[in-house]
């Protein structure tokens, strides 16, 4: 591991000192992880390619032009990537200082998309803005992650007691219920993973981490008895339970994650070829640009294809959990902690009901998936994990 | 800055991870290295469609190379099934379609659910339509999303009634034969050869479909073609059917028909001579139906086959109601009135004398007749059995077998001695039952007789090319079982085969039944010395495409032959040395020339009287007469035959004609036989050769009437006895 001298440790502090000297070592920017950021911006042109392939044939079907969906998607890029560099200039702490007022924000909108919401397939989701729409419960995975780390930070005296505890469960189950009114359980899962991770962290006890998977668990059973969540998610379940039935009620849920994992399985090991998968080509996968990136990826890349995706998604990993270890403050440990959570959780969920290990949900594949909304909340994702990295010196 | 728990829970926190991803490599890996040949296949049949592509149809010439079968491009408007799957999209597709196409809602939906059109497949709504109205669908694809415009083939018969019977004609699978065009690769609702040649040689007609592959998605799009396939156009079919000569024998047999309707049967008398008061005095001949074949005797090529009544085969590929098709072709039990029945190979007739050469035969054959041609016997106008002792006669066993009544005498005809050449000449009945049961009873009841008949085709099919061949039945003990069992005849009749039934099949009555062509060939053995071939109407399967030479006429020069039938072995070869051959043929030359035999008075031969304007000089020939006596034995159902066979060499034809309810034999059929052999001989002339006037659907029959235009060859008068 790196450390640095205490020269260079004096130096560095000198130039942050000296603002003047921009190109110094203490000049955050000069301490990007340069790594991470080449992992995120590799898998998000991967994302590119693969939106075009496999949305192409089903707009052309259409009579539609076939580069409608990538040229968002680029357009979401460059959106995503200055919040990103805005994130990084202006730096986590400057967000911590007014994170009340973001967290107040982000729960004013999940109010507002429940009652102002455009209503797609039974769920209000997002406000729809005409050319693009946006999902405050994308917004509220950074938010709620930096609320608590903040919070947790602030307070915390080595372990985290139990009073903090309660307190962070509060934080995080207003936009939770909010967001299971919607209901997206999915996302829901997400932000509780990283919440789950922060805590974990942060020291709580296992009865603590008990009690949180306990509660979530009943949190879902009341969704499910109180009517918010229809029968459509716990059709995805039985499906999952059942991948092999023939029952016609599961039929649309069973078909596409069979027609995915065949997706994957005939791509083989160096795949069909760029444009020339038969399934993807075929739109036999309902929502594949959105839901089942990765489909399209294995089939026309094969193992291979696969094998960089996941090893690029491991860097991102590798990298956030460097970068949580490196971490000056508790603040930036706590964070980054949480963030590789969230993304390990969101990557596993949404590749494992790809390959049929989990079961289907709504999830978009971090970078790659289609969809300006994700694509911004994870690019505040990296910008905060960047931010902690390029200041883990100051 | 982190603490030793911190870093112990963050190091937990990422082999957490670690073996998340992990999982999800494995998992990869297992679906794409180990489970990805079975799913493979799969994804493969799912995703295309393939759509089969027939190609155009075999066409059929005649032997000159007029066009008797060919195809008319025609435009036929589809709808992908899937467009129409939802009931409400459906009922506004065709609300919308109705206009454009004319065609009532009803019937519509009536297509939408023939079980003939395959559900994976776009559904025909209405062949031959016109250009107009597919280009109207194709200019608004966006108003008529899934409905296309096919180019088809349909079949087309320039000649119509002429030659139908053996041309055939295409219809819809039958279900009884589905499983059968199935197992063959056809689909449902492929239109078949049901009659005549198109069935006989259906596939070779249809030729070898090709196909399209499509790949398609999910929601049955079409994505591109993945393979085409293009069909494989059939083989054109030369028939050895010459069509001036066919349309002179269906001229020749329905002008001899109508001309029989005309005449009045003999009256029924009581034994003393006075009328009979049971039956009316007067009765026509019914004349309902007939047939005609002329044969090479030298290969077996059908040169022409006429069956009455006739029928167009363009009915078959017209839409008309169901009640129409009832009226044209109405269902009956009447064997008299059946159309779709081709009687040269399908009739099932008693042969009368027409059938003595046969017997003749057999017993020159098997040394029956001691000394052979020089063999005479004494016809005293009746036969009386030799093997049944007199007291049995006495208690009923009929005994006596009695010749056909002579006019002048009014009694049974006595020709006194006669040879086996004069017995065939003036046909003697009791020289022939004399045969009949000694042939029997001398040779220790042996199925001699049924032996020799066999050699000829008798009793068995004779496999020509043509669908529905009846194989004809031989008296014997198992036949007569046989019949009992299917209450045909009675129990006790049944029991054993009897002298009698002997008797009656020695002069072709009784249980013995052939086809005409059975006969015709049979005939062609007699000329040919001992041949026996398989006829054909088939000449040459031709390649496929053969061009036209000049417009409805193929260019048969050019082009290869696959197979042909016109140099076919002979399926047997009959002993025809010595005394055998020379006289029979000796004796039915007589019948055409004469002379007869004197015993009391002259008497002519059977075909004598007619024969004389035959232009002999020029087309020599032979022939035997035959009056099939019907139900009750009355007149007016006696059925007339003929067969005749050319002695040059050079014209090497046999023909038989029979001619159902029409009199005696030198009085319907042999004046038919007569007609055809004076225009082989080129004394009559042609009709020239045209194709039909469009089918007339508002027709109230199934052909219209084909006359000779100069019916003069039919004159002449008849023997004077029931022949």
């Amino acid at each position: 591991m790196f450390k640095p001298s205490g020269a260079l440790l004096a130096m560095r502090r000198q130039g942050s000192s000296n603002r003047t000297f921009a190109g110094s070592f203490a000049d955050p920017f000069r301490n990007i992880d340069w790594l991470l950021l080449g992992a995120v911006i590799a898998l998000g042109i991967i994302g590119m390619f693969n939106t075009y392939s496999a949305t192409r044939q089903r707009l052309i079907n259409q009579g539609f032009d076939p580069f409608i969906y990538v040229q968002r998607q680029v357009a979401f890029a460059i959106i995503a990537t200055l919040v990103m560099i805005l994130i990084m200039a202006i730096g986590h702490e400057w967000l911590r200082g007014r994170v009340i007022f973001i967290y107040g924000a982000v729960l004013v909108a999940l109010l507002l998309v429940l009652v102002a919401g455009a209503v797609k397939g039974g769920a209000r989701l997002s406000f729809d803005f005409g050319y693009f729409s946006v999902q405050p419960a994308e917004a509220a995975k950074p938010v709620v992650l930096l609320t608590i780390a903040a919070y947790l930070s602030d307070t915390m005296e080595g372990r985290i007691n139990y009073h903090q505890f309660v307190m962070s469960l509060y934080i995080l189950g207003a936009p939770i219920g909010l967001i299971l009114l919607q209901p997206d359980l999915g996302s829901a899962s997400v932000i509780v993973a990283g919440v789950a991770g922060v805590l974990f962290v942060a020291g709580a006890k296992r009865r603590y981490l008990a009690l949180i998977t306990a509660m979530s668990i009943l949190t879902v059973v009341g969704t499910v008895i109180g009517g918010v969540v229809g029968g459509y998610q716990l059709a995805r379940i039985e499906a999952w339970l059942n991948q092999n039935s023939r029952d016609s009620a599961l039929d649309r849920i069973l078909l596409q994650v069979r027609f995915a994992k065949r997706a994957v399985s005939t791509g083989g090991f160096f795949g069909k070829g760029y444009l020339n998968g038969p399934l993807t080509n075929g739109a036999f996968i309902p929502v594949q640009f959105t839901d089942f990136p990765f489909s399209a990826i294995a089939e026309q890349f094969g193992m291979l294809g696969g094998g960089v995706v996941l090893g690029l998604f491991g860097v991102v990993l590798w990298r956030t959990w460097r970068i949580a270890q490196l971490a000056r403050d508790r603040l930036g440990l706590l964070l980054a902690a949480g963030i590789f959570t969230m993304l390990a959780w969101q990557i596993f969920q949404n590749i494992g009901m790809t390959l049929g290990l989990t079961p289907v949900s709504g999830l978009p594949l971090p970078f790659i998936s289609y969809g300006g909304s994700h694509l911004v909340s994870s690019a505040i994702l990296i910008g905060m994990v960047q931010s902690i990295h390029m200041r883990r010196l100051e | 800055m982190a603490t030793p728990t911190r870093s112990k829970r963050l190091v937990a926190l990422g082999v957490t991870a670690l073996l998340l991803m992990s999982l999800l490599t494995v998992r990869m890996w297992v679906l794409q290295a180990v489970e990805a040949e079975s799913t493979e296949s799969i994804v493969l049949a799912v995703r295309t469609r393939t759509i089969k592509l027939l190609g155009e149809r075999g066409r059929i010439f005649d032997v000159t190379g007029r066009v008797l079968a060919a195809n008319k491009r025609i435009l036929t408007v589809t709808i992908d099934r899937s467009v129409i799957s939802d009931p409400v999209d459906r009922l506004a597709m065709f609300q919308r379609l109705s206009g454009p196409l004319g065609l009532p809602l009803d019937l519509l939906y009536k297509r939408f659910d023939d079980q003939r059109f395959g559900p994976l497949e776009a559904l025909p709504l209405k062949e031959d339509v016109s250009e107009d109205t597919a280009l109207f669908l194709a200019e608004r694809t966006e108003d008529f999303p899934g409905v296309f415009v096919r180019e088809e083939y349909r079949r087309n018969y320039p000649y119509g009634a002429l030659g139908s019977h053996i041309v055939g004609y295409l219809g819809a699978i039958l279900p009884n034969n589905l499983a059968y065009y199935r197992s063959v690769g056809y689909d449902p609702n492929e239109r078949v050869g049901q009659y005549g040649v198109e069935q006989s040689y259906e596939t070779i007609l249809r030729g070898k479909p090709g196909y399209i592959r499509f790949e398609v998605d999910a929601q049955g799009n079409v994505l591109r073609i993945l393979e085409r396939v293009e069909p494989v156009i059939g083989n054109d079919l030369q028939l050895s059917i010459d069509l001036s000569i066919q349309q002179f024998a269906e001229q020749a047999l329905e002008t001899q028909l109508g001309l029989r309707r005309r005449v009045e049967a003999a009256t029924v008398n009581l034994p003393d001579g006075t009328p009979d008061p049971q039956y009316p005095e007067i009765t026509y001949y019914k004349a309902p139906a007939g047939s005609v074949v002329l044969l090479n005797q030298e290969n077996g090529q059908i040169v022409a086959m006429a069956s009455y009544p006739r029928f167009d085969n363009r009915w078959f590929g017209s839409v008309i109601t169901n009640n129409k098709y009832a009226q044209i072709f109405p269902q009956t039990d009447d064997p008299d009135l059946s159309i779709l029945v081709n009687r040269a190979v399908s009739g099932r007739y008693n042969l009368g004398s027409s059938f003595k050469p046969f017997v003749a035969y057999a017993a020159l054959n098997t040394g029956q007749l001691p000394g052979g041609s020089k063999y005479t016997f004494r016809d005293e106008g009746t036969y009386k059995l030799e093997s049944i002792p007199n007291d049995r006669c006495q208690q009923g066993v009929k005994c006596v077998f009695r010749n056909a009544t002579c006019r002048a005498t009014n009694q049974p005809c006595r020709y006194g001695t006669v040879t086996v050449e004069e017995a065939l000449a003036v046909s003697s009945d009791s020289f022939f039952y004399k045969i009949g049961e000694q042939i029997l009873t001398e040779r220790g009841y042996q199925a001699i007789l049924e032996q020799q008949v066999r050699l000829f085709g008798f009793g068995s099919p004779t496999n020509v090319d043509l669908p529905y061949e009846y194989s004809g039945t031989i008296p014997s003990k198992a036949l007569k079982r046989r019949m009992a069992d299917l209450g045909a005849i009675s129990k006790e009749s049944g029991q054993a085969y009897f002298v009698g039934d002997q008797i009656l099949f020695a002069i072709g009555q009784g249980l013995l039944s052939a086809t005409p062509l059975q006969v015709a060939s049979a005939f062609a053995v007699l000329a040919n010395s001992g041949k026996l071939f398989q006829p054909h109407v088939v000449q040459r399967i031709l390649s496929p495409g053969t061009p036209d030479a000049s417009p409805g006429v193929a260019d048969l020069n050019i082009g290869s032959v696959t197979e042909r039938f016109d140099q076919l072995k002979p399926v047997r070869i009959l002993d025809m040395s010595g005394d055998r051959r020379d006289p029979i043929v000796k004796g039915l030359t007589r019948v055409i020339t004469g002379p007869g035999v004197t015993f009391g008075y002259y008497h002519k031969t059977t075909g004598e009287n007619l024969f004389r304007g035959y232009p002999y000089k020029i087309l020599p020939i032979a022939g035997k007469t035959g009056t099939a006596q019907g139900f009750g034995n009355l007149p007016w159902n006696d059925s007339s035959a003929f067969g005749a066979f050319s002695l040059d060499p050079a014209m090497p034809y046999a023909a038989y004609a029979y001619l159902e309810k029409s009199g005696y034999g030198s009085q319907a059929a042999a004046p038919v036989i007569k007609c055809l052999f004076t225009a082989l001989a080129g004394e009559y002339r042609l009709d020239p050769v045209v194709p039909a006037d469009p089918l007339n659907l508002n027709s109230a029959v199934a052909a219209p009437p084909s006359s000779l235009r100069n019916p003069l060859c039919l004159a002449g008068l008849g023997s004077e006895s029931r022949d």
